[in-house]
């Protein structure tokens, strides 16, 4: 296991508690449920598989460690930022990660992150977009998470989050989403031993037609 | 005009919260004409709950360019967008900074809640709480912390007063008895009646410019 102070950094990167406006966001599961797609808690486990593994693993996953590795150099990860953007199509996909990564880099901007500032004024200049998982590798890296760690408190993020969106759909109850959590643990876990891909891709296509059809329907919870 | 003098740079944020159907829609509907006239530059956020149904009447009021209103989703969280985590709430109130600079107000109005909600002081200057008579002349002494803690109190509807028993003079009385020597204003915001009192409670506190 870690150092105590690494993984209390960790504990508090990830906490469900770090403003960083995760909590408005179900990235397709308010459609799926309202279109009567996802129903029960198989379902969420489900949704919450797949955008584990076909988005997070081999999208978030590989930005993320670039935009650690880019040590804030600004034109990378600019270029990253671009990236993320082209691989986005369903506007609400694209318009939610950079708010989230907008309201990240806030919160760090303003507890004095290493780091942050500089990215936010870069974001306000239009030099980089801030999409979420380029922000975290900003943030979490000036604050001190190593590779290992940003990428256990991201993907864990994505868990957590939907969990909690399924528990306030009335999808799952608090202590069923928790044993959906602790499954979800292991599926992370055996992606994290496996070789993070090079290039970024992406391939959920129910949720991102379920983000797509949220931006025109009228279950509007939540943001996407 | 001057900018509030406040802890942030930029427009001064004022948050309007209460109970569902309290008036926090009308109210600003009352507000927008009354700072326009008087030059203040505007801007609105508003946090609906499980629509954009306020935001759509803001922008198709006529009252206020549809562009400076803003929607925020809240997760069904209506507590946690305006105090544990406002940082959607505060991204927004950056957008409209960026687009419509420099302006000198942001009105945000809070989903509709219960009694204990209050605003984080990291999202706004200053804030409103408002209730009507309707929902009880009992709301004011159960002293909710959005009751008691507020900037200033609204007691809204009080034409409402004779047809669901209230003694209008007894609810203002309980609610000035709770709240010390913050103020409690009555406002109809149907007709308008007492509107202007909140318009210039929030220029001399909030924007320090009094002479209206
Ligand atoms: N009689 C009377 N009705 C009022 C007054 N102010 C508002 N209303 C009515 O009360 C109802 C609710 O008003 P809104 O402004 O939508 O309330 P709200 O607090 O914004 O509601 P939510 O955003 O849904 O929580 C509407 O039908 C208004 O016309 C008032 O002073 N008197
Ligand atoms: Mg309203």
């Amino acid at each position: 296991m870690a150092d105590a102070s690494s993984l209390l950094l960790a504990l508090q990167m990830g906490d469900s508690a770090f403003p960083s406006g995760g909590f408005g966001f179900s990235w397709g599961l308010e459609t799926l449920k309202h279109d009567g797609l996802v129903h029960d808690g198989a379902g969420v486990t489900a949704f919450a598989r797949a955008q584990l593994r076909w988005r997070w693993a081999c999208a978030d996953r590989p930005v993320l460690r670039a935009a650690l590795a880019a040590k804030g150099d600004l034109d990378r990860l600019g270029a990253l930022d671009r990236e993320v953007e082209a691989m986005s199509l369903a506007a609400e996909q694209r318009e939610g990660s950079r708010r989230l990564g907008r309201a990240l880099v806030r919160s760090h901007v303003t507890m004095g992150t290493p780091g942050a500032a500089a990215f936010q004024a870069a974001q306000r200049a239009g030099r980089v977009l801030g999409h979420l998982p380029v922000a975290q590798g900003v943030v979490w890296g000036g604050a001190g998470l190593d590779v290992t760690g940003a990428e256990a408190v991201s993907a864990f993020a994505v868990a957590a989050g939907i969990g909690q969106a399924a528990v306030r759909l009335a999808l799952v109850g608090p202590v069923e989403a928790q044993a959906m959590i602790a499954d979800l643990r292991g599926v992370i876990a055996t992606l994290l031993a496996q070789p993070c891909p090079e290039r970024p891709h992406a391939f959920v296509p129910a949720a991102e037609i379920a983000v797509m059809r949220h931006e025109s329907g009228d279950a509007r919870l939540f943001a996407n | 005009m001057t900018a509030a003098t406040t802890s942030h740079p930029g427009a001064a944020r004022v948050g309007i919260g209460g109970p569902v159907g309290s008036g926090k829609t009308a109210l600003l509907e009352q507000l927008i004409p009354r700072f326009a006239a008087r030059g203040t530059r505007l801007a609105v956020i508003t946090n609906d709950l499980v629509t954009r149904e306020d935001a759509e009447r803001l922008r198709r009021s006529g009252l206020i360019a549809p562009e400076r209103v803003l929607a925020v989703e809240a997760g069904a969280c209506p507590h946690t967008v305006i105090r544990e985590d406002p940082t959607l709430n505060l991204d927004a109130a950056d957008l409209l900074e960026e687009r419509f600079s420099p302006l000198d107000l942001i009105l945000l109005e809070s989903g509709g809640d219960n009694l204990a909600s209050t605003f984080s002081l990291e999202l706004v200057d200053h804030w409103l709480f408002v209730i009507d008579v309707a929902g009880g002349g009992d709301i004011p002494r159960k002293k909710g912390p959005g009751v008691v803690q507020a900037d200033i109190l609204i007691i809204n509807k009080p034409d409402l007063a004779p047809h669901v028993g209230v003694d209008l003079d007894a609810m203002v009385a309980e609610a000035k008895a709770v709240r010390g020597d913050r103020p409690v204003l009555v406002t109809n915001c149907r007709s308008g009646e007492g509107v202007d009192a909140v318009v210039e409670a929030i220029a001399r506190d909030v924007l320090f410019d009094g002479a209206a």
